[in-house]
């Protein structure tokens, strides 16, 4: 018996049904414990077998004599049992006069006969479970039949799921990405995990490097868009303004699809990289508007997020890159010289920028200047400057002069 | 005092963005209360005079884009003085400043600082100094800095580092985290190797700037030096300079004795 669902070209899906298991822990159990197999439907399946055999117990307190109502067993302890009741079905004894009998489906026991097939100790509170004509007390008849729970460790008593070579509570089988209930919905192996249709699908995508649809749960193959978070066959939708029907080219705004015509009539800017629309913080620059992490150095690609950045030729540059490739930021200003340029010491000015770096007075081509750790100095300064720092530049420029 | 007045009426009157005071002889800026009132000021320069404090109402010129104080008497800056909030330039190079005030890190805007020539070692520096990360300039040359901290990697934006003739035993590695730096300035120290982290650096070419020299180099440096600055670089990149490099730090030698004679400095005078 296998599930499927509804056929969706191209990738229809196989689910692997429930009941499709191969073999039961409990069905091997049951054989090696079976002494009398008495054409039992060995093809049973095993949750409902399991299920059936949690119906015997646990029996009605065997003190109380009582019956369950409907159940056809009847347990009971009678004293002064006629003598033609016969032996106990364990020690094959007979009952004395006064001996209280225990009396369950129609077979007799010595009070101290009526034990755990397993551990020969009395049922606690009178619990016992049968299988296969023999009777066992809760916590051994859990360890012997009851499976464990793959998820939590428990003793799975009930309706048990079979998968992924484990039994589990109904309850604990769930989606591995999205921990949805898979009991009763099926599953499908997905690298060793147990996956609801939705979530196998998208994985599925995943490596493929493509989207499922939120509304048909088929893959996308070419041109999906978002909504609300969600991938969407486009075609699913009609633009909000005009009701044309989208394509991968709509946009959301404010909760709401539109076509790319409408859209861009609306007003919204687009990034000039990406060309998507720019929901949050815009930053407009080289006549277009940019989303803050795309508006990228030219050179390095670095988004300038929000520091300085310098064009050229309907590009733009950090500082550093366009410093290397056109090298004219003045060194006072920090800005980009369009005009004329003064260059010295590796360094650029604006021409009415470059002066003295110890009186900034202002300097032309033709004023006279030295030098001090790179910068310009004009002939007053350095003038002042005391004996000793003028002995020790005067040292530095002959040795730099030497080579 | 008569002096400054006569700038500052001038000022107040022209409103010019510029007030340039240069050689004066002024010693003195709060005697002149008016002075403080010139908030219409982006520049002043005051280079060349006798100033021994910058008193803490500078704050008041809150316009102050560039201050130059360069070769005055000055022992001590504000602390207010990192609240000058466009301040980008500040210029207080060839005074007798053995500390920089508590919070100085903390200008916003701040690109070039220039304290050359002063009595500044690695001690004098505030804790936040390191926040100063705007900075694309720092000229330190002309102290007594004898190591650098390692929180040196944090001043991203640094392009220009001088520590000409301090005397530095050693350069951290966290230099090499200076992806913009194009002009390193360490000539006169007493600095025998380079940290291989140096390397990732892009000092060699012609809008670069290395200076190396007066420095007692182990002798393969001083050998590529010889040839030029790219052999050094070359050279500090291979496997073979890494392994030397790190033999050397494991001996952990003494250091080279100061040699330079710092007496006669004008910071130390008075
Ligand atoms: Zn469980
Ligand atoms: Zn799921
Ligand atoms: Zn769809
Ligand atoms: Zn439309
Ligand atoms: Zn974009
Ligand atoms: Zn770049
Ligand atoms: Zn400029
Ligand atoms: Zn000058």
């Amino acid at each position: 018996m296998s599930l499927t669902t509804t056929p969706r070209p191209p990738n229809p899906m196989r689910l692997q049904s429930l009941s499709e298991r191969n073999e039961s822990g409990l069905f091997q159990r049951r054989r090696l414990h079976a002494n009398e197999p008495e054409g039992q439907n060995n093809t049973q399946v095993p949750d409902q077998l399991l299920a059936g055999i949690r119906e015997m117990g646990p029996q009605p307190d065997i003190n109380a004599g009582a019956s369950v109502p409907g159940f056809p067993l009847t347990n009971g302890i009678g004293s002064d049992m006629s003598m033609g009741i016969g032996v106990c079905r364990r020690c094959g004894e007979g009952f004395g006069q006064h001996q209280q009998i225990v009396n369950s489906n129609g077979e007799v026991w010595h009070p101290q006969c009526f034990v755990c097939a397993q551990c020969f100790q009395p049922f606690p509170e009178g619990i016992f479970y049968e299988f296969e004509g023999r009777k066992y007390c809760e916590h051994d008849f859990h360890v012997l039949f009851a499976p464990c729970c793959g998820k939590c460790g428990e003793f799975v008593v009930g309706r048990v799921i079979k998968a992924l070579n484990n039994s589990w509570h109904p309850d604990c089988f769930r989606c591995q990405l999205c921990a949805g209930p898979l009991a009763d919905s099926g599953f499908v192996k997905n690298a060793g995990r147990a996956l609801c249709r939705d979530c196998n699908a998208k994985e599925k995508a995943r490596g493929l490097g493509k989207y499922v649809c939120h509304k048909c749960h088929s893959i996308i193959e070419e041109g999906h868009i978002k909504y609300k978070g969600e991938a969407f066959h486009p075609y699913h939708f009609n633009c909000n303004s005009c009701s044309i029907e989208l394509n991968a080219d709509a946009r959301e705004v404010n909760g709401e699809l539109y076509c790319l015509r409408c859209h861009d009539k609306m007003g919204i800017p687009i990034c000039g990289a990406c060309r998507r629309p720019i929901e949050e913080r815009v930053v407009h620059a080289l006549g277009k508007a940019w989303h803050v992490e795309h508006f990228v150095c030219a050179k390095c690609e670095k988004p300038f997020f929000g520091t300085r950045h310098y064009e050229k030729k309907g590009l733009a540059y950090c500082e550093i890159h366009y410093h290397q490739l056109f090298g004219n930021i003045c060194f006072t200003c920090n800005s980009v010289i369009s005009g004329d340029v003064f260059h010295a010491f590796n360094k650029a000015w604006h021409v009415n920028h470059f002066a003295c770096s110890i009186c900034d007075r202002k300097m032309s081509q033709k004023t006279k200047f030295f030098e001090f750790d790179l910068k310009p100095v004009c002939k007053f300064c350095y003038d002042k400057f005391p004996g000793e720092l003028k002995k020790r530049l005067k040292k530095a420029y002959d040795e730099q002069n030497k080579k | 005092m008569s002096k400054l007045k006569k700038y500052v009426e001038e000022s107040k009157n022209t409103k010019s963005p510029d007030l340039e005071i240069i050689d004066r002889g002024v010693s003195n800026l709060s005697d002149n209360p008016a002075f403080f009132e010139l908030s219409h000021v982006t520049r002043l320069t005051l280079t060349h005079n006798k100033l021994t404090t910058i008193p803490a109402a500078i704050t008041n010129l809150y316009n102050l884009e560039i201050l130059n104080c360069f070769n005055n008497h000055i022992k001590e800056l504000p602390q207010t003085i990192s609240s000058l909030a466009k301040l980008k330039i500040i210029n207080v190079g060839m005074n007798k400043l053995s500390a920089l005030p508590r919070g100085f890190g903390a200008f916003p805007v701040l690109e070039v600082l220039d304290v050359t020539y002063n009595n500044l070692n690695e001690n004098s520096l505030p804790a936040n100094f390191f926040h100063l990360d705007s900075l694309r300039a720092l000229y330190l040359g002309d102290n007594d800095f004898e190591t650098i901290p390692p929180e040196i990697g944090k001043l991203k934006n640094l392009q220009i580092l001088v520590l000409r003739e301090n005397d530095l035993v050693a350069i951290p590695k966290e230099i090499g985290e200076l992806q913009r730096l194009r002009e390193l300035h360490i000539q006169g120290n007493r600095l025998t190797v380079l940290p291989p982290e140096i390397g990732n650096l892009d000092l060699v070419g012609s809008r670069q700037a290395f200076r190396g020299e007066n420095n007692p180099w182990v002798t393969p440096i001083a050998d590529q030096y010889q040839v030029g600055v790219s052999h050094v670089f070359d050279y500090i990149r291979t496997e073979t300079y890494k392994f030397l490099y790190g033999r050397h730090m494991a001996a952990d030698a003494p250091p080279p004795p100061k040699t330079a004679d710092k007496s006669k400095k004008i910071s130390r005078l008075g």
